[in-house]
């Protein structure tokens, strides 16, 4: 018995302590190897997806409809993984740290993340060049493609669909919806309490007062100024003024700001306050189908636009089946797949494919998509989207806001 | 031989697990440590100094921060206590125990998830929640602003309830049992003597569950202390209670801010080790002088 434990022991003592040598030898390089070669090497394995998993919606239609369909067409296993890139971030660094092999094959990201990922060389590539239908059918020449938020992607990434933030009003409470900051300060006078937006450690809120310092100091303002405090403080000045000036009108006068979208969107249910937001410009729409937000809710953008960005898929350096996430992300930038994601019912997700790049019968597949009054159409979007600003610059807006706007009494 | 070996022996079984456990705790607050001296070499930070601590103990909103976080710890841990002895009593009290067993549905608060317990106080409590809504239905309140905002609210309010809301049964729980036992014996004689109900709870029962309870309280506090999902879903947006702004600073883009994030877990780690160390104080008291728990 005593024995037999102690052999126990020493069992779990070797597992431990082999965890961190265990490396795959055995992995193939695929840079070199042609599309059929890869699709061969993909069959028959599973591809692990790991992305934000916050809306149940897109997550059906992965695991349902994506998931089935790459099982059929290459023989792939797709296994959804809900997880931020906040979390997988340390976990792949750690990965790095430690040598070991990894376990996700496909990340869900854009921005900061993908700047940090690819600056701690967390990433594999260039693998978008590889891909047939981003060759055949993404404009690869466009800032939105070449750029994510405003670093160069270098095919470390694959786009796989746009957003651009829209505000909600119910037209049943508001007068009129407001077109630039001077109206929505307006709209704020006039139904005190009744207007916010969510903290800047949120993401929506962060995007709206950016979107805000845009609407105030302008794009180019920001283009190209340096990443540091003083400098960015200046640029955005007038921006932080027009933030507190509206501050006494919002809900709670402005001292407490909701801290999630979520929490929001609630408060915009039950009519606690007349405006949410959304960087899904097609959202208000499954609102309303749910019916969480009355039929009287409708997306409006500002006159001088919003900010809108795109959202790639990633391969991590250590993925165990690159052959795997290459097919799976190709299949993604189908226009089958991106007419599925552009309707409103799944998802409401901007396309990343170009549509002078599609026959007439792929653009057929996008026209059928019925999206509804309370939506903005896609050409008006287009027509009003500015880009995101610099990664660097974020962080340093938002401890502005906390500094100059939250701090204000 | 025998002998010592019966004494090792129950180590050597847990040796695997505490190996596992010990390894990623150990590894954790070494890293931390390490990181809150600016020690990151993942992503360039090769240099040990003391500008994170420097930095963090000048800004004021680190203090505002732990002002609020001790202040909300403290006020939901005493009103926890409070009320789950005061729940355990009346259990007893009104004999429930012995009838029916529905009295055992206050335990599901124990079990239910941090997060839940800010859902459900977000949904009662909020100025557009079930409570503000009965109160304009009756006519108390004109519109959803008069009625007193609770959450998001710089008093901590709907945080404190929260907390409360998991507290209080989790005291009831470790309180329940041993006030039975000794209701039983203690309680019997004194009534015999003469002594109210009020005046066998005051002097004999409270006095004998008083350690539990500072246990209890303890626990609960070193954990409202430390935790983050409560505060973050229900609290003021200024000030921050203290592992908010850790996380803030955790999951900034700039990952050369993560030491900020490490020199606060660093105090949250310190402040915590010191309840430790009162806990097991007063564990080895109780023992001490012999109080059946």
């Amino acid at each position: 018995m005593f024995k037999k434990s102690i052999l126990y022991v020493l069992l779990c003592l070797g597992m431990f302590l082999n965890l961190g040598c265990l490396k795959d030898k055995s992995e193939v390089d695929i840079s070199s190897k042609n599309w059929d070669e890869i699709l061969k090497l993909a069959s028959g394995t599973k591809v692990t997806f790991y992305g934000w998993g916050g809306d149940e919606n897109i997550n059906r239609w992965i695991d349902e409809v994506v998931a089935k369909d790459i099982k059929q067409k290459y023989n792939i296993t797709l296994e959804r993984v809900p997880m931020l890139p906040n979390e997988f971030l340390p976990k792949l660094l750690n990965e790095k740290q430690l040598g070991s092999e990894g376990v996700i094959d496909i990340v869900w990201i854009n921005g900061e993340n993908f700047f940090n990922a690819k600056n701690q060389g967390l990433l594999y590539g260039p693998f978008a060049y590889k891909l047939p239908n981003f060759n055949k059918y993404v404009d690869k020449n466009s800032s939105d493609v070449l750029y994510d938020f405003g670093y160069p992607v270098e095919g470390f990434e694959a786009p796989y669909g746009k957003a651009q933030l829209v505000l909600i009003g119910d037209t049943a409470k508001l007068d009129y919806l407001p077109k630039n900051h001077k109206e929505l300060l307006e709209i704020a006078k006039k139904y005190p309490g009744k207007i916010t937006y969510p903290d800047a450690s949120d993401f929506t809120g962060s995007a709206f007062i950016r979107n805000i310092i845009y609407d105030v100091v302008g794009y180019e303002a920001l283009k190209d100024i340096k990443p540091n405090k003083e400098d960015v403080k200046k640029a955005i000045k007038p921006a932080l003024d027009f933030l507190v000036e509206l501050k006494p009108y919002l809900w709670r006068q402005g001292k407490a700001y909701p801290s999630t979208l979520a929490q929001l969107d609630n408060m915009f249910s039950d009519g606690e306050v007349y405006i949410t937001m959304n960087y899904t410009p097609y959202h208000v729409l499954t609102k309303i189908n749910e019916g969480d937000f009355s039929k009287t809710a409708k997306a409006f953008i500002f006159n001088k636009g919003t900010i809108s960005n795109t959202h790639f898929l990633a391969i991590p350096f250590n993925a165990p089946n690159k052959a795997g996430a290459l097919v799976v992300i190709n299949h993604l930038l189908s226009p089958s797949i991106q007419a599925q994601k552009y309707n409103p019912k799944t998802w409401g997700d901007l396309p990343v494919i170009s549509s002078n790049l599609l026959n007439e019968e792929e653009k057929k597949l996008f026209e059928n998509v019925n999206l509804g009054k309370e939506a903005i159409p896609q050409d008006v979007l287009v027509k009003h989207s500015i880009p995101e600003m610099r990664a660097e610059l974020i962080p340093i807006i938002e401890s502005l806001w906390r500094e100059v706007v939250l701090a204000d009494e | 031989m025998n002998k010592k070996y019966k004494l090792i022996f129950p180590y050597l079984l847990l040796l695997p697990v505490l190996l596992f456990i010990f390894g990623i705790f150990i590894f954790g607050i070494v890293n931390i440590f390490l990181q809150s001296f600016g020690y990151f070499p993942a992503v360039g930070l090769k240099l040990f100094s003391l500008r994170y601590y420097k930095e963090i103990l000048k800004d004021p909103n680190f203090f505002y921060s732990l002002k609020f976080s001790l202040y909300i710890s403290f006020i939901s841990s005493l009103l926890s206590v409070i009320l789950g002895v005061l729940l355990a009593y009346l259990f007893l009290s009104t004999y429930l125990n012995d009838k029916a067993k529905f009295y055992n549905i206050y335990k599901i608060s124990v079990i239910v998830p941090h997060t839940i317990a800010a859902f459900l106080v977000f949904t009662i409590f909020s100025q557009s929640g079930f409570l503000s809504r009965i109160f304009f239905r009756l006519g108390f309140i004109n519109n959803m602003v008069e009625f007193y905002p609770m959450t998001f609210d710089t008093k901590g309010i709907g945080v404190i309830l929260a907390y409360v809301w998991k507290g209080a049964p989790f005291i009831t729980l470790i309180t329940y049992d041993i006030l039975k036992k000794l209701s039983d014996t203690y309680s019997k004689v004194a009534l015999n003597l003469g002594a109210n109900n009020f005046q066998v709870f005051w002097y004999i029962l409270f006095p004998l569950v008083l350690p539990t309870i500072s246990l209890g309280f303890i626990i609960l506090f070193t954990f409202s202390f430390g935790a983050y999902e409560i505060p973050y879903l229900l609290g003021p947006s200024k000030p921050k209670a203290l592992p908010v702004l850790a996380y803030i600073y955790y999951k900034s883009v700039n990952l050369k801010d993560r030491p900020y994030s490490m020199v606060i877990n660093v105090f949250i780690i310190l402040f915590s080790l010191v309840l430790a160390f009162l806990y097991i104080l007063l564990n080895k008291i109780i023992k001490k002088h012999g109080i059946d728990r």
